[in-house]
């Protein structure tokens, strides 16, 4: 079993929304259907300026709110400790949405079901699948995706590296990485 | 389709041909797909082919996967030379221009204002039959063609205006980058060339942001210089979103670049920080300018950039420090592209500079890449059009412009006054984007014939009276792309997908076609397929070929650093002093000129900026749900102003502003920022969409255009995009 | 980017309902205790609760857009019994049945066992607290994350159960309504207290975190204010007290009987409701994440 996580490195991000887009054509996603939404942060006055762009997305938790209030088992951590939403399964109450302290879970407008990041990238690494996914979309290499329980590979060399933690902490025992 | 994948993997088995192609990435996903089929699904509804994406100019390679004939996921070919691999978010965005629901479906005609649907026979023979007497009556000089510039789309209406004996195609360019590149044509006798970025030690960005118009392997190349400690500096009156791999932002104030730059030359002149051996083997009127630039102090420029004259004094010796290594990037459209009535003077003066660092063809400096060209095709398949008697319409006025770009709004203007007569539009937005959009809709409103070939109706379609829908670059194969630079390459725009709409027809169809109705088809008797393996074959390579690689490299052809070219400039040299522009009414060295528009005493007057935004470009990606979505749900619609100016006027985020001046007034929500000099009113150029029929975009935001007034750079021709001036005031206050 | 609502009108409906219902029913056990004579009321209350849960859930299965498409995935709700929603499901599954057995005893005449009363009143008062820990779990909205949403809500929800049943008493049985004095006392005292629990909410939140303060704030000064201060204070709390104090301490008995005083009482109880609903209303849209106020990348 392997535990994935990634890693985004902030200090490379020029909020290009490249990885939403790329996301939402590997997925089929709806227009309005983003698993990954930003937060833009301006610091210092003119001209010494400084600009940050986060992008955010489902940090696969391992203490997920979002599995703990889904009435219908929808949301849950399936294997290699994906949070994954069974689409079969939602009615749509968007509970989870409410519960996720992210603000990146999503509603299909056309199913009425709740979605979000899939950590679709876990194809490409494993299987060596060619995809558009955040992390080979990025045209920054802003990301790094891997097994947080391998030693050898590099997103747990990048972090240790670069000391990336998650965006709040040990809020929720997130498993996506921070350079900031 | 899957006939189409048996040739290509037999092709895969048997081809020799194509050497430099196999060691490409685009083959290599290729295999990984056709294993993916290998493992399961039938190949019936799989294929992949290469394509070239459409959502800006820098055409990316990539390969489309299609799946039950839908595009699917799509991946930036690694050996192309623009992406490496990545596309930027527009081209996954854009992607799904071919479904959209806006689409041009049939070929359409004006009737009382009102478009009504119409046979393609009818729209042939109505137009043609227009251009026939327009000819007899005016000549083929009273016809015009309007493109921005697609692999086939060149070929296509340049061949079928020369036939028809105009010599007056025009390009965006003179909405775009025509100041800069006549400007440097002055100097160093070509239009372009590109920084060395990557191993640079100390590269300035004027007006230029690699982050915000994504060319994804100048983003790679800013960022590997980054990552090596060069020093990159952005001049821009916008911290625009490059600063993540720069050091310095240099708030310049709008339209002073010259004289920053000018400031810059004086320091390095002064302190004699250029290698004067270097200087009096390759330039001619150096003493001249040296002369000129005497009084160019920083102190000077001081007061007219807003930059102190310390930053100018230390940017200029740290740049004649890391000379040969470093350069002013050559920029694009944003500062000096086509924007202020000193553009073109702006350009000179990079040159110029650039020159004094001695950074041509140098490692880490600037340098002209090499290409490659199709060579003479078979004469009796695609016969030689002669070359039209006159020469494209504003040549003479605007004596600095390219003759191959053509000041299209001056042509714009000739149709106001009945020079000419009839107007074609391929690909181009003219009406919203060129200059000010009523100004130009009333000059095609005197045309007795107008036709726009889109693929959505845009704001030139409705001043048009006719129609045409064309294909999406998904749906059509084009001729080849030939790109230059350090290893010349070939790609190819395949089909991607089937046609969507069965009465859409592929540019390259619709030109053949008009031409034969015309009476000039005896040039069209071949079809793009033989257009492009014809091409493709005076290189070494074939259709079938570049079909499996998408893009194809010729490494003997790589460029190397060190020799100094051939200035094809007038006197052989690079020219400090040009004689052309003292002709055309300049001084003969680049001096400080002012912009043309000036800010009143007051305290809500603002220099309107434009400038794009990563997810658009210009006006034709506005109608594109997925992209819009990103402008609606961040407010990308809103003017930035400095928090400053808008503490003075009571204007706090998100508010509504009035922005007004004599050409147009508008309300928008403002974006309150420390990340803009407090004379700049930045208002993004991809909104404000009038044409009802392009239903997402419709009705967004307030358009930069809008508030420009009609203006033509002298000698140069460029559109003077930022010569405007606009005073802000808080809705309600 | 701005933060978008989550939940909104149809959710706020839903919560108002449901608390309505278990206060309904509650007013019902109250009046058989301590007003057996207004046998009328009770069945008031009896009708309403059952119907107004029922109609509640019903507005809630349309919001639950994917399950309305796919209504066979309602019996998934059954399966986490670590989510407080599932947990709200079988009470409300088991305050509906039981409050339908005793709407359709008191309907057919038939006497409604205490029992029953008993159950119901309790679950009445649990689905009440339950819809105040549907939102309290959300830790990331300081405005819910605390233990005085659900009571706050159980006090809004008896208040406006008793203001329902005596709205309709008031225009149906004019005569019962002007004898069950100890029940009109026992109501008045109520939006005093949902004001208290209300003041010490905002106190305690405004001072939790930024995105507290910003909710509170919200609520008290900005986006929402008006609606807040005169539909939810002014007209549900402040304006139904100052009513029922005359009415109930000041007013001559002969007034207190006529029927001008019975339409202020109905205008009083009319503004409980009002204030109820823009109580779920205003805590559902005012509320803003921490995550969100006091962003990571702060």
């Amino acid at each position: 079993m392997a535990r994935y996580g990634m890693l985004i490195d902030t200090t490379k991000c020029i909020g290009c929304y490249t990885c939403r887009l790329a996301c939402q054509r590997q997925n089929g996603l709806e227009p309005d259907e983003a698993f990954v939404r930003f937060e833009d942060r301006e610091t210092g006055t003119y001209p010494q300026v400084g600009v940050e762009h986060v992008p955010l997305q489902c940090m696969h938790c391992e203490d997920a709110p979002c599995t703990k209030v889904c009435p219908t088992g929808a949301a849950h951590i399936g294997t290699d400790g994906i949070v994954q939403v069974d689409q079969g399964r939602c009615i749509g109450c968007l509970y989870c949405m409410a519960a996720c302290p992210y603000q990146v879970r999503v509603r299909n407008s056309k199913t009425g079901a709740v979605d979000k990041c899939r950590f679709c990238h876990v194809s490409n690494y494993e299987n060596g699948t060619e995809m558009c996914t955040c992390v080979t979309a990025c045209p920054t290499h802003a990301r790094i995706f891997g097994d947080l329980d391998d030693p050898d590979c590099e997103l747990v060399k990048e972090i240790n590296r670069t000391h990336a933690a998650p965006i709040a902490g040990d809020l929720t025992k997130s498993k996506v990485f921070y350079v900031r | 389709m899957s006939e189409n994948a048996i040739t290509r993997r037999s092709f895969l088995a048997g081809s020799a041909g194509v050497a430099a192609v196999a060691a490409g990435a685009g083959f290599l996903s290729f295999n990984a797909w056709e294993q993916a089929d290998a493992r399961g699904t039938s190949d019936i509804d799989h294929y992949t082919a290469h394509s070239l994406c459409n959502s800006c100019s820098s055409k990316c390679g990539f390969t489309g996967y299609v799946v039950d004939g839908k595009l699917g996921k799509m991946i930036g070919d690694a050996n192309h030379p623009n992406c490496e691999g990545t596309l930027c978010g527009r081209g996954y965005g854009f992607a799904s221009i071919a479904y959209n629901e806006d689409r041009l479906t049939d070929p359409l005609k004006k009737n009382g204002g009102k478009f009504e649907k119409i046979t393609w026979d009818q729209a042939y023979s109505e137009i043609a039959e227009k251009v026939k007497a327009i000819i007899d009556e005016k000549g083929p000089q009273a016809l015009a063609m309007v493109q921005d510039p697609r692999p086939s789309g060149s070929y296509y209406t340049k061949r079928f205006m020369t036939a028809l004996g105009s010599a007056n195609v025009y390009t965006h360019g003179a909405a775009c980058n025509m100041s800069k590149n006549a400007g440097f044509t002055q100097v160093i006798g070509t239009g372009d060339f590109t920084s060395d970025v990557a191993n640079s030690k100390m590269t300035m960005f004027i007006g230029r942001s690699y982050a915000d118009a994504i060319k994804p392997s100048q983003l790679h190349a800013m960022q590997k210089a980054h990552e090596n400690g060069a020093e990159l500096v952005i001049v821009d009156p916008r911290l625009n979103n490059s600063i993540a791999f720069a050091d310095e932002w240099v708030p310049i104030n709008p339209g002073t670049d010259l004289a920053f730059i000018l400031a810059m030359a004086h320091v390095v002149v002064h302190n004699k920080l250029y290698d004067a051996s270097y200087i009096a083997e390759n330039t001619v009127g150096f003493e001249e300018w040296a002369d000129y630039l005497k009084d160019c102090t920083p102190a000077w420029a001081e007061e007219i950039t807003g930059i102190s004259k310390d930053t100018i004094e230390r940017l200029a010796t740290d740049l004649a420090t890391a000379a040969p290594a470093a350069s002013i990037e050559p920029s694009w459209r944003g500062a000096y592209g086509c924007s202020y009535a000193n553009s073109g003077e702006t350009a000179r003066a990079v040159c110029c500079f650039n020159t004094l660092l001695g950074c041509w063809n140098q490692e880490g400096g600037a340098f002209f890449g090499n290409s490659v060209k199709a060579g003479d095709l078979d004469k009796e398949k695609f016969p030689s059009v002669p070359k039209p008697e006159g020469k494209i319409a504003g040549a003479d006025e605007y004596p600095l412009s390219l003759a191959g770009m053509g000041v299209n709004v001056y042509a714009a203007e000739l149709a106001k006054k009945g020079e000419i007569k009839g107007m074609f539009f391929y690909n181009s937005n003219m009406v919203a984007g060129y200059s000010n959009p009523k100004y130009l809709e009333d000059c095609l409103s005197n045309l007795e014939l107008s036709v726009a070939i889109d693929i959505q109706m845009t704001e030139t379609c409705q001043a048009c009276d006719y129609v045409l829908p064309d294909t999406t670059y998904l749906e059509r194969l084009e001729a080849p792309e030939f790109i230059g630079g350090k290893i010349p390459a070939v790609s190819l725009r395949d089909q991607v997908i089937e046609k969507i709409h069965p009465n859409t027809k592929p540019v390259d169809e619709i030109f053949t076609e008009l031409a034969e109705a015309c009476g000039v088809g005896e040039y069209f008797q071949f079809t793009v397929e033989e257009l492009a393996d014809a091409q493709l074959r005076t290189v070494g390579l074939t259709l079938d070929g570049l079909r499996v690689a998408g893009t194809a490299r010729f490494p003997e052809k790589t460029f190397k650093f060190g020799k100094t070219p051939t200035w094809k400039t007038p006197t052989g040299k690079i020219q400090f002093s040009s004689d052309a522009c003292h002709a055309a009414g300049y001084p003969s060295v680049p001096q400080w000129t002012e912009p043309v528009a000036s800010v009143p005493e007051g305290d809500g007057y603002f220099r309107l900026i434009g400038g794009k935004q990563a997810v658009h470009t210009h006006t034709q990606t506005a109608n594109v749900p997925a992209l819009m979505n990103i402008s609606k749900q961040y407010n990308l619609d809103r003017v930035w102003i400095n928090a400053s100016r808008a503490a003075k006027l009571g204007i706090s985020e998100g508010d509504e502003v009035e922005i007004s001046n004599d050409e147009a007034k508008g309300t928008a929500k403002a974006h309150v920022t420390e990340r803009i000099n407090p004379e700049a009113l930045y208002m993004p150029s991809h909104y404000g969409c009038s044409s009802k029929d392009e239903k997402t975009a419709y009705g967004f935001g307030l358009r930069q255009m809008d508030f420009v007034p009609f203006r033509i750079e002298p000698g140069y021709g460029g559109i003077c995009s930022q010569e405007a001036i606009v005073s802000v005031r808080k809705v309600g206050a | 980017m701005t933060f978008e609502p989550i939940w909104s009108g149809i959710i706020a409906c839903y919560l108002f309902l449901g608390g309505l219902g278990g206060g309904a029913f509650a007013t019902s056990a109250f009046l058989a205790w301590r007003h057996p004579e207004a046998v009328n009321m009770r069945k008031i209350g009896h009708v309403i609760a059952p119907i107004v849960v029922i109609v509640g859930l019903v507005l809630l299965m349309f919001d639950a857009k994917a399950g309305l498409y796919n209504p066979l995935r309602f019996a998934l709700l059954l399966t986490n019994f670590g989510s407080v929603m599932t947990w709200g499901v079988v009470i409300l599954a088991l305050f509906v049945i039981v409050a339908l057995i005793a709407m359709i005893l008191d309907l057919t005449k038939r006497r409604v066992p205490w029992g029953i009363e008993l159950a119901g009143s309790i679950l009445g008062i649990c689905v009440a607290i339950y819809t105040g820990c549907l939102l309290g779990v959300c830790n990331t909205f300081p405005l819910w994350n605390n233990a005085l949403l659900p009571i706050l809500f159980l006090v809004s929800a008896m208040s406006t159960g008793m203001a329902s049943v005596l709205l309709a008493g008031v225009f149906k049985h004019p005569e019962e309504f002007n004898r069950v004095g100890v029940f009109k006392k026992f109501h008045f005292c109520f939006p005093c207290i949902e004001m208290l629990l209300v003041a010490s909410l905002m106190f305690i939140t405004v001072t939790n975190s930024t995105a507290g303060y910003e909710s509170v704030m919200a609520l008290l000064a900005g986006k929402y204010a008006v609606a807040f201060w005169v539909l939810f204070v002014i007209v549900g709390l402040v304006g139904p007290t100052i009513l029922e104090t005359w009415m109930l301490f000041f007013s001559p008995k002969e007034f207190e009987e006529s029927r001008k005083a019975h339409a202020i009482s109905a205008m009083s109880d009319i503004g409980v409701l009002i204030g109820g609903f823009m109580l779920r209303l205003l805590v559902l849209i005012a509320a803003l994440p921490i995550t969100m106020v006091t962003p990571f990348v702060l």
